[in-house]
C-alpha cells in the first residue's frame, strides 16, 4: 500500500493539516486566522504565529479524525519549511519534528511553492512532469520549467515588483473593498465589464518582451488603477475590478503560453492562491484549448494554502526516492523554488 | 514511577532533560538565541537515545522572546500528542529562581528591545505575575538581580516544580502582538481649538523639555485645514493622543504623533499613523516623511512596519547630542 503522509502548513495565516495516501486525499483541515488580520489590511506575523500555536493540536486531531487514521499509522511527516513568515513556519516545523521524533518516522521539510504545484497530483492521473508551471500567490508570481517536481525546477521568469496576489490586495484596498483582495475583486468583477477600461499590460511589448520575456510587473498597473480612480469621480467599481483583473490574468496566461511554445512543453500547471480566481481559470481554459496545451489547475479549494499540498509533495518525494530531511530542519523564510526538499 | 521529558526555550538557551524518578538521565543545552527550532529536535533525539519511554512532558512556558518560546511549546505539545501522554506547563522564571538562596530577589531574562522579562521572589515565592520592563526600571527597585547569562531556567527544576505547581496552559507572552485592533472605545476625530490646551498638557508630560509650547501648538494648528491636518484620539471622551501632518508640494510631513504613556502599545499610535498616511494619500503627495529621535526603539518598529525607511540622520536636531532620524514612506 502507498505510504500514509501527514502534511503541516503554517507559512502564513492558515494552520493546516492534510493527510494523503499516495495520491489519494484523505483529509484537509484548515484553521484560518484571516479574520484577525482583516482590520490591519494584511497579515500581522505575531498574530498569525500565536493563532498557529493555539490551533495546531486541534487541527492535527481533526485531520486524523477525518482521515479515520491514528497518528501511529502515519508513515511519514511532511512540513512547509519555507518560504513564509519565520515565526509562523517555526510552529509547524517544531510540531512536525516532534511528531516524527516521538513516533520514530521520517520527516520531509518541503517548499511551500512547490507544494502548491504538487497538490495537482491529487486531482490528476497525469504524470506531472515535465511541464510549465505558473505559480501565482500573494507572495510569488513565477513561470517555472518543471522537469521533475521534487528534484528539478527552474525559474524562467518572475515578477520584478509586486506579486499578482499582492496587486489584488493593494488594488482592493485603494478601491475600498477590504482584505483579502483576491476573492473580493473576483466577485466584484463578475458584475462589471472587463473591456471597460484598458489598463496597461506591462513587459509585453517591444524591448521589454526581449529583456523580460517571462517576467511580470504589476506595480504600474496598480498605479494606473489608482490614477484612474482619482481622475474618475463616478467610477464604476465593478468595471474597474473586471478591467484590472483582466489585465493581470491576460499577462499571466500569455506569458505562460509563450513559455510553453518556446520550450516545446505542452503541459501547463497553474497553481497558488491566485489560481482560485475564476477569470484566470476560465481564460486559461479557453486559450490553452486554442494553443493545444494541456491545462491542469487544482480545484479552487486546493489552490489556497492547505496541508494536503504539503502532504502531496512529501508523498511525491517518497515515491521519487528522495531522502528524508535530517533532524533539526532549518526553516527558511526566503527559500526559492529550487530548494524543494530540505536535506 | 515516571519518566519526564523537560524542555525550555524561553531564553537564548535551549535546554532538554530527562528525569526518571528524580534521577537525571539526561540534561543538556545549547546556546543560540535564534536557533531553538533546529537545536531542540537534535537535543531531544539525543535524549531519546538515553531513554525513549516517556510518561510526561514538562514545558517552560516563558516569558521569553516569542518565536523561540513557541518552538519549544509547539514541540512539547506535539510530542505529547504523538505519544498519547500528558504535558504540563511551568513558568520558566520559576525554574530559574529555585536555586537562588536569597530572601528577596529578582530573576530577569532578555526580552530584546532593551527590555527585560522579570519576576520578584520573596521567601521562595513569586511575587505576582512575570513582567516586562525597561532594564533601568528594575535596577531602581534596588533588589538583588539574577540575570540570564549566569542563570537559566533549569529543565530539571521544571520537572520538580511540575509535581507541585499548577500547570500553565497558555504561553506567557506578557507583551501584546506588535499590532492589534484599536480598542473599540477609542475614537479618532479632527482636533479643534478646544483640544489645544489638553494636547499641550500631554505634550509637556511626554516630551518634557523639548515639548512644544501652547503658542507653538497654536501656530501649528493655524495651518489647518489648508496646509495641515490634526487628529486626536479619545478614550471615554478624554484626549489621550494626537497627531498632525503638514502638506507640502510633493510630500507631507508628520509633525507629531503622540500617545500618553499609560495608553501606549494598544495600537492607538498605529491607528493615528494610518490616518495620517490616508490624509497624505488624499492630498496626492508622493511621500510621507517623519522625524524621530535616534534610539526611540519603541516607535521605530511601528514606522518600519508601516513602510517607512530611514533616509538620513540630522545631528543635534532636537537638542545638542540628540540626533533625528528622518524616515520616508513612498506613496503610489
Amino acid at each position: 500500500m502507498s505510504p500514509l503522509v501527514l502534511g503541516i502548513e503554517t507559512s502564513c495565516d492558515e494552520t493546516a493539516v492534510g493527510i494523503v495516501r499516495g495520491r489519494t486525499l484523505l483529509a484537509n483541515v484548515i484553521s484560518s486566522s484571516v479574520e484577525e488580520h482583516v482590520r490591519f489590511g494584511g497579515v500581522v506575523p505575531e498574530v498569525a504565529s500565536r493563532a498557529h500555536l493555539e490551533s495546531m493540536q486541534q487541527v492535527i486531531k481533526q485531520a486524523l479524525l477525518e482521515a479515520k487514521v491514528k497518528l501511529s499509522d502515519i508513515d511519514a511527516f511532511s512540513v512547509t519549511a519555507g518560504p513564509g513568515l519565520i515565526g509562523a513556519l517555526l510552529v509547524g516545523v517544531s510540531s512536525a519534528s516532534a511528531l516524527a521524533l516521538a513516533l520514530n518516522k521520517p520527516i520531509y521539510g518541503v517548499n511551500h511553492l512547490n507544494a502548491h504545484i504538487a497538490v495537482d497530483a491529487l486531482s490528476s492521473d497525469v504524470k506531472i512532469q515535465p511541464s510549465i508551471g505558473l505559480l501565482v500567490s500573494g507572495g510569488h508570481s513565477s513561470i517555472l520549467q518543471i522537469n521533475n517536481l521534487v528534484t528539478d525546477v527552474v525559474v524562467k521568469g518572475s515578477t520584478i515588483d509586486d506579486a499578482a496576489g499582492e496587486a489584488f490586495d493593494k488594488v482592493a484596498r485603494i478601491m475600498g473593498l477590504g482584505f483579502p483582495g483576491g476573492p473580493l475583486i473576483d466577485n466584484q468583477a463578475k458584475l462589471g465589464s472587463k473591456d471597460a477600461i484598458n489598463f496597461p499590460r506591462a513587459l509585453t511589448q517591444g524591448n521589454d518582451i526581449e529583456k523580460n520575456k517571462y517576467d511580470f510587473s504589476f506595480s504600474g498597473l496598480k498605479t494606473a488603477v489608482s490614477r484612474y480612480l482619482a481622475q474618475t469621480p463616478n467610477f464604476n467599481r465593478a468595471d474597474v475590478a473586471a478591467s484590472f483583473q483582466e489585465a493581470i490574468v491576460d499577462v499571466l496566461i500569455s506569458k505562460s503560453l509563450l513559455a510553453c511554445k518556446d520550450s516545446g512543453i505542452e503541459d501547463l500547471v497553474i497553481a497558488g492562491g491566485v489560481a482560485a480566481n475564476s477569470r484566470l481559470r476560465e481564460l486559461a481554459k479557453q486559450r490553452c484549448e486554442v494553443a493545444k496545451v494541456r491545462l491542469r489547475i487544482p480545484p479552487a479549494a486546493l489552490c489556497t494554502d492547505n496541508g494536503a499540498m504539503v502532504a502531496a509533495l512529501g508523498s511525491l518525494a517518497i515515491s521519487e526516492g528522495v531522502k528524508p530531511s535530517a533532524i533539526g530542519i532549518s526553516a527558511d523564510s526566503a527559500a526559492g523554488v529550487d530548494q524543494i526538499v530540505w536535506a | 514511577m515516571s519518566t519526564v521529558l523537560a524542555i525550555d526555550t524561553s531564553t537564548s538557551r535551549t535546554s532538554v532533560a530527562i528525569v526518571k524518578n528524580r534521577e537525571v538521565l539526561f540534561n543538556q543545552f545549547h546556546d543560540d538565541p535564534i536557533a531553538h527550532g533546529e537545536v531542540l529536535p537534535k537535543l531531544v533525539a539525543k535524549a531519546l537515545e538515553v531513554e525513549s519511554e516517556i510518561d510526561l512532558v514538562v514545558i517552560g512556558m516563558g516569558p521569553g522572546p516569542f518565536t523561540g518560546l513557541r518552538s519549544g511549546i509547539a514541540f512539547g505539545q506535539s510530542f505529547a500528542l504523538a505519544r498519547g501522554i500528558k504535558w504540563l506547563g511551568i513558568c520558566s522564571l520559576d525554574a530559574m529562581a529555585v536555586k537562588i538562596k536569597e530572601i528577596d530577589f529578582i530573576v530577569s531574562t532578555d526580552a530584546r528591545r532593551k527590555e527585560r522579562f522579570w519576576a520578584r521572589y520573596i521567601n521562595s515565592k513569586r511575587d505576582g505575575q512575570p513582567k516586562v520592563s525597561n532594564a533601568n526600571e528594575i535596577l531602581k527597585l534596588n533588589i538583588p538581580i539574577f540575570n540570564e547569562g549566569e542563570y537559566y531556567p533549569d529543565p530539571v527544576q521544571l520537572v520538580e516544580l511540575s509535581a507541585t505547581n499548577n500547570s500553565i496552559l497558555t504561553p506567557i507572552y506578557i507583551r501584546k502582538p506588535d499590532a492589534y485592533p484599536v480598542p473599540k472605545d477609542i475614537k479618532i476625530r479632527a482636533m479643534t481649538a478646544l483640544d489645544l490646551i489638553t494636547a499641550s498638557g500631554i505634550e509637556k508630560q511626554v516630551y518634557q523639555k523639548s515639548a512644544w509650547s501652547l503658542n507653538q501648538f497654536k501656530e501649528e494648528f493655524s495651518k489647518v485645514p489648508k496646509s495641515a491636518q490634526y487628529l486626536v484620539a479619545e478614550l471615554a471622551g478624554e484626549v489621550i493622543g494626537y497627531a498632525g501632518i503638514v502638506f507640502n508640494m510633493d510630500t507631507a510631513d508628520i509633525h507629531t504623533l503622540t500617545v500618553i504613556d499609560s495608553q501606549r502599545r494598544k495600537g492607538i499610535g498605529r491607528e493615528l499613523l494610518k490616518r495620517m498616511i490616508d490624509l497624505a494619500r488624499s492630498k496626492k503627495v508622493n511621500a510621507v516623511l517623519l522625524e524621530m529621535r535616534l534610539g526611540n526603539d519603541q516607535a521605530r518598529p511601528l514606522y518600519e512596519q508601516m513602510g517607512f525607511i530611514e533616509v538620513l540622520q540630522r545631528e543635534n536636531y532636537y537638542a545638542p547630542g540628540v540626533t533625528a532620524v528622518v524616515m520616508r514612506k513612498e506613496l503610489m
